[in-house]
């Protein structure tokens, strides 16, 4: 586990190659309506401004009362109110916090980047984050990734308990345990939270198997051996598997409405973090 | 036990080739130790049952590596032997006696008769004993009776070196049968030379025991058996034993301490025995050989020690002319016709005589000093030969020490107040040592001192005028001579000086001195130096002892008298081991005796080898068997680099020549191709100076340099590079704005080349910097020979540098030129003297000449350390320094910086005018440009 200071650094930099977020405001008004004025345009209660009329908008948006009074055509604009909460949760398993000599940083390391690079842009766009069963609740502010960061190198629980008020969550893992497990535990949060990322890190070791010969095999975290006589008379067998478990682990995402997002930690960490956070965008659009 | 040519000296392992199959099986049976993986992912796995549990197989080549690693360290530990010749020890059941020849003869092939005596017991029991007979005759012979185990016999045989002188069979017969040894086998190690000897010795040894026998017959040419010398050569006579081919060798002449002279071919025809070896040498260069030599071979006889009783003879010169005009006096013509023939010394005639030299020649010296008189007659009664010339001084005064007696006054033929013509050369009588000289027509003699008729004078006459006037008289006095020639050395009185027949008159005069005047007969000569049966010189043993001049010659050589050289009062006389040696092979052996061939004397150990190649099968093994558990830290992509790095690495040697070519076009590449020495120092400023020759002054003037340069980087604005060594024939001059010539203690004069190199140099605007570093020495001016070493230079006129020249202001302010000797002067091209349109360059001496030795004190080592003493300490030293930046100051910026001088005052003119005065001066002490 990298130490604050690297994840800090390394979210920072992650953050500042990528694009501003902006959720769209339909999505924030689902997730978490009316909380706070944003000092801009969008959708809210109170009013924003006129604006003169544009082509491009519809003309049930035309306010006549305020374009009666003189030539032209306003268009009314109401303060955009939101703030929503964005949870993260990094999966605990000693599996997860893991690297082969292939890759530079554990599966863990890069899921907390990816997803504090996300934190600190989400909270600049005015976000509540956070992390899921963290010891403190999301915050927002220029503090937020400060404690984003503090909070998510505390180790957590494996328990996914669903927050209290509706959220995004992002939740990081290999997920190699087998689906159903998954779905079990994944149910309680997806019934409290409509959209949700499934974070899929994994090693380029466990894409490719690369063994043969008498190999003993062992799990991190397990205290369980296993000796294959020929590892390479079981990598067929792997691979399929493997393929199995993405596609599975995908149509569970699917059936729960959320998206899975996957990242090997051979590939760059800008990668995964502009996949997750189109994958973000695409999600509020899509809402 | 034996096995077709292979012995074993532990058989009994060789049991242990049975444990192979078991080794195999139990190598099968075992898997290899798993590898250790770490996979998250194996959660995946989990229910999955592996098809195939069994282990995989130990891979077949490794188990053959195994297996063979095994094979080898079992026959490796059965002592193994490779020996075809090996008499199985059945029939040998008591002592072998091994009987080597070790006379000069087997010098050259020693290292195959060793090692054919070190098989002897091979094949034998553990405890047979072996005794040694040596045939090369020693005062203390060992004992053959005495038994020697296998490994003292070893260490023997091994310690074992020939002897430069030839074997007596007979007399170790002799010893055999006075030990009464009684041998179960002999094996007779011998150079296969010699049957009147070997015949009978052979047989006798036949008749004992079993008898085989090695025979190791000298390759090649086997001795120099003689030497004929004449005036312009030497004849070597090379000798072989196998006359059968045609065959070419190379024979080498060199001097005493071992440097090859010349070279010259000596082929074989096919059928003959000898050849002859011819050198065509001049004079000078016979005089320094000191020994023949059959090039690529090592052996006592394949040298000749050459004492040729014209060795190069030692002259004392005394002169009477003054030495005001050296070129002039008589003694130069006889230096120069003795110079390539004879070491020459010069000097006082007591010194001279003391130094006891071959023979002393005085020039025109009419009285000789009582003392030294007595001490003259005694050294010429003991041999020397007292060689005279007559001049005006003899003419009035001597009497004395001239082999007959002289009329008081020289006659004069020719001059105009005589009716008589000068005189050409008469023939020389028959007894005399220069008849046979060819005599020019063109040589007259214009005047000479005239003999006073005597009974004797025709005898003692060695050469004559025509008119019969003698020109040369001699006598014997004691066992030396005394020669007169009537004339002077010089040409005033004859032009004989200047002919060749001048110089050969002379060699024969000298001749008549000691070398072959003394008799052969009488004096022991000591032995200096001798030879071994390598043929290398070598100090003589304590037991060599001294011999009789008379028994050169006769005496055979052994080991009292070795061969080699010794000095006796008539210098020294080699001892030749193979003079007129005639080389048989024998070819009569006894019927009964087996002869061995080369190959059957061979062995060879194998357990070494056998061990060595199992451990290192083993160590592959090792190696494989952590790469193969993945232990090994190298990973596979760098194992696999390294192996193609490996296979690369005669093809990466190619590349750095492929980008070299590449190099002009490429500044940034590191590896540079060295720049032409003229284009390098066209691209940077640099001083330069010339190579004397004597390298511990070059050396001394590149670290002077070095300072003065590093000096000049640190303080101005002058950043010059690297100084440079040119050749003033070769290099390109121009490209330097300085040249330093510093000469060593006994500097040699430069060539003509290299001085009209240089004068063009100085007309196109050079410097050239003369240091003679002669300022330290007690009364000299310091400038002496330089016109001797400088010949044609094209001097401007000098003039010591004034108080108040630019040179004393280009940097700092100086007040005085001090190098490593203070207040020592400084000559420069004097400015008043030439034209304005005169001055070269930009008003620049072309010029430096001065003593003091400015490179010794400017001499820093690489770490910027002072090297040499100055005599005014550091603060000379740095006076030195801040001289030698103004020097290069003034070289650099020609008169520009004697302009600056009068800047103030333009300045001032220039502000009166425009109102744009007040220009500061420079700080003190440096006058800023």
């Amino acid at each position: 586990m990298s130490d604050l200071a690297t994840l800090r650094a390394e979210a920072e930099t992650l953050a500042r190659q990528l694009p501003d977020l902006s959720l769209q405001a339909e999505a924030a008004d689902l997730v978490h309506p009316g909380a706070a004025g944003r000092k801009r345009a969008g959708s809210g209660e109170q009013f924003w401004q006129y604006r003169r009329y544009a082509q491009t908008d519809a003309a049930d948006r035309i306010d006549w009362r305020r374009s009666a009074r003189g030539d032209e055509y306003f268009v009314r604009e109401t303060e955009l109110e939101t703030a929503r909460t964005i949870l993260f949760w990094t999966d605990p398993n000693a599996g997860f916090d893991w690297r082969s000599g292939q890759s530079g940083s554990t599966k863990a390391d890069r899921a907390r980047t990816l997803m504090l690079a996300l934190g600190i842009l989400l909270s600049k766009e005015g976000e509540r984050i956070g992390v899921l069963n963290g010891p403190r609740p999301a915050s927002l502010g220029k503090t937020a990734p400060d404690r984003l960061a503090e909070d998510m190198l505390v180790k957590g629980s494996d328990a996914l308990t669903p927050p209290k008020s509706t959220a995004l969550t992002i939740v990081a893992s290999d997920f190699y345990d087998p689906l159903d497990a998954w779905r079990t535990r994944l149910a309680p949060l997806a019934a409290k939270c409509r959209h949700g990322i499934l974070l899929c890190v994994s090693d380029p070791i466990e894409h490719d198997f690369p063994y043969s010969g008498r190999t003993k095999f062992s799990r991190p975290g397990a205290a369980l051996d296993r000796i294959f006589g020929r590892a390479e008379t079981v990598r067929e067998d792997y691979l399929a598997r493997f393929a199995a478990q993405r596609e599975g682990l995908s149509a569970l995402a699917a059936q729960m409405g959320w998206v899975l997002v996957t990242h090997r930690t051979d590939e760059p960490a800008l990668h995964g973090a502009a996949a997750l956070l189109s994958a973000l965008q695409q999600f509020g659009v899509k809402a | 036990m034996t096995l077709g040519p292979f012995l074993f000296g532990a058989p009994l392992a060789l049991i242990g080739l049975i444990a192979l199959p078991v080794i195999w099986w139990i190598l099968r049976a075992t898997p290899p130790t798993p590898k250790d993986a770490e996979l998250p992912s194996l959660r995946l796995l989990d229910d999955v049952d592996p098809r195939e549990e069994t282990p995989a197989r130990t891979p077949w080549w490794i188990l053959l590596l195994r297996l063979a690693a095994a094979a080898l360290a079992i026959a490796g530990l059965s002592l193994p032997l490779y020996a075809p010749g090996a008499q199985s020890g059945e029939d040998a059941s008591g002592p072998v006696l091994v009987v080597i020849d070790d006379g000069w003869t087997s010098g050259q092939r020693w290292g195959e008769l060793r090692n054919a005596a070190l098989t002897a017991l091979d094949g034998e029991d553990r405890d047979t004993p072996a005794h040694l007979l040596l045939t090369a005759p020693r005062s203390l012979n060992a004992d053959p009776a005495e038994r020697l185990n296998r490994s003292d016999f070893e260490a023997r045989i091994r310690s074992l070196q020939p002897q430069p002188w030839a074997v007596d069979r007979a007399e170790a017969l002799e010893r055999l049968e006075a030990s009464s040894l009684r041998p179960a086998r002999i094996l007779y190690v011998s150079d296969g030379l010699g049957p009147e000897t070997a015949t009978d010795f052979t047989r006798a040894l036949a008749a004992k025991a079993p008898l085989s026998i090695y025979a190791a017959t000298p390759r090649g040419p086997a001795a120099i058996t003689g030497l004929t010398s004449a005036a312009d050569g030497v004849t070597l006579i090379i000798h072989r034993t196998d006359p059968a081919n045609a065959s070419d060798h190379f024979i080498s002449a060199l001097t005493l301490d071992g440097a090859a002279l010349a070279t010259t071919e000596a082929g074989f025809a096919a059928g003959e025995t000898d050849t002859n070896a011819t050198f065509t040498l001049p004079p000078a260069a016979l005089a320094r050989i000191a020994r023949f030599q059959v090039t690529g071979s090592a052996s006592a006889g394949t040298i000749w020690l050459w004492d040729s009783a014209d060795r190069s003879r030692r002259i004392g010169l005394v002169s009477g002319d003054s030495t005001a005009q050296p070129l002039l006096s008589d003694m130069h013509y006889v230096r120069k016709a003795l110079e390539p023939f004879a070491t020459i010394t010069e000097g006082d005639l007591s010194a001279l005589i003391a130094e006891n030299p071959d023979a002393i020649i005085l020039t025109d010296i009419g009285q000789i000093d009582p003392t030294a008189l007595e001490a003259v007659t005694t050294w010429v009664e003991e041999g020397g030969a007292l060689i005279r010339f007559a001049g005006p001084r003899m003419a009035a005064s001597g009497e004395t020490l001239v082999p007959a007696p002289l009329r008081r006054a020289s006659r004069a033929i020719g001059g105009a107040l005589t009716w008589e013509t000068p005189q050409p050369l008469g023939s020389f009588p028959e007894t005399s040592p220069f008849a046979g000289l060819p005599v020019p027509d063109d040589i007259r003699v214009r005047q000479q001192v005239l003999a006073r008729p005597g009974p004797d004078l025709t005898r003692r006459t060695w050469a004559r005028l025509e008119d019969g006037s003698p020109l040369v008289t001699a006598d014997q006095r004691g066992q030396g001579s005394l020669i007169l020639f009537h004339i002077t050395a010089g040409p005033d009185w004859s032009d004989l000086p200047y002919s060749g027949l001048f110089v050969d008159m002379l060699r024969r005069a000298i001749a008549a001195g000691k070398g072959e005047a003394i008799s052969d007969e009488e004096g022991l000569y000591t032995p200096t130096l001798s030879l071994n049966a390598r043929g290398q010189l070598q100090q003589p043993s304590p037991i060599a002892t001294p011999l009789e001049a008379s028994e050169f010659g006769i005496v055979e050589p052994s080991e009292t008298h070795p061969p080699g050289l010794y000095q006796g009062p008539g210098g020294t006389r080699a001892l030749n081991i193979a003079a007129g040696e005639r080389l048989i092979p024998m070819t009569d052996w006894p019927t009964s005796a087996t002869l061995l061939g080369d190959a059957q004397v061979s062995t060879l150990h194998l357990a070494g080898p056998l061990l060595g190649f199992a451990g290192l099968l083993l160590a592959i093994d090792l190696i494989i068997a952590l790469s193969l558990a993945g232990r090994l830290p190298l990973r596979r992509k760098s194992a696999t680099a390294a192996l193609l790095l490996l296979c690369t690495v005669p093809l990466a040697s190619q590349v750095p020549i492929a980008e070299a070519q590449g190099f002009r076009f490429d500044p940034v590449s590191e590896q540079r191709e060295p720049l032409p020495k003229d284009i390098e120092a066209a691209l940077a400023m640099r001083l330069a100076y010339i190579e004397t020759g004597d390298a511990r002054t070059d050396r001394r003037t590149m670290e002077g340099l070095n300072g003065v340069s590093l000096t000049l980087f640190r303080r101005s604005s002058v950043e010059p590079a690297d100084p440079h060594a040119v050749n003033p024939e070769t290099d390109a001059l121009d490209v330097y704005p300085v040249i330093f010539l510093v000469l060593p203690d006994d500097p040699t004069p430069l060539s003509e080349t290299a001085i009209a190199r240089l004068n063009a140099y100085m007309r196109g605007g050079g410097t050239l910097f003369i240091d003679t570093r002669a300022g330290g020495t007690i009364g000299q001016s310091g400038f002496e020979g330089l016109t001797d070493i400088l010949p044609g230079l094209d001097t401007p006129p000098l003039a010591p540098v004034a108080d108040d020249h630019v040179l004393s202001r280009t940097f700092y302010l100086l007040h005085a030129f001090p190098g490593r000797y203070a207040n020592r002067p400084l000559w420069m091209e004097a400015t008043g003297t030439a034209e304005q349109s005169e001055r070269r360059g930009d008003g620049v001496s072309r010029l430096f000449v001065t003593d003091a030795d400015y490179t010794s004190a400017w001499a820093v080592d690489n770490r910027g350390r002072a090297l040499y003493s100055v005599d005014g300490g550091d603060e000379q030293r740095e006076q030195a320094m801040r001289f030698g930046v103004n020097l290069v100051m003034y070289v650099l910026t020609g008169n520009y910086k004697e302009d600056q001088v009068h800047i103030p005052a333009l300045l001032e003119r220039l502000g009166e005018e425009d109102g744009v005065g007040n220009f500061e001066d420079g700080p003190e002490g440096e006058v800023i440009p």
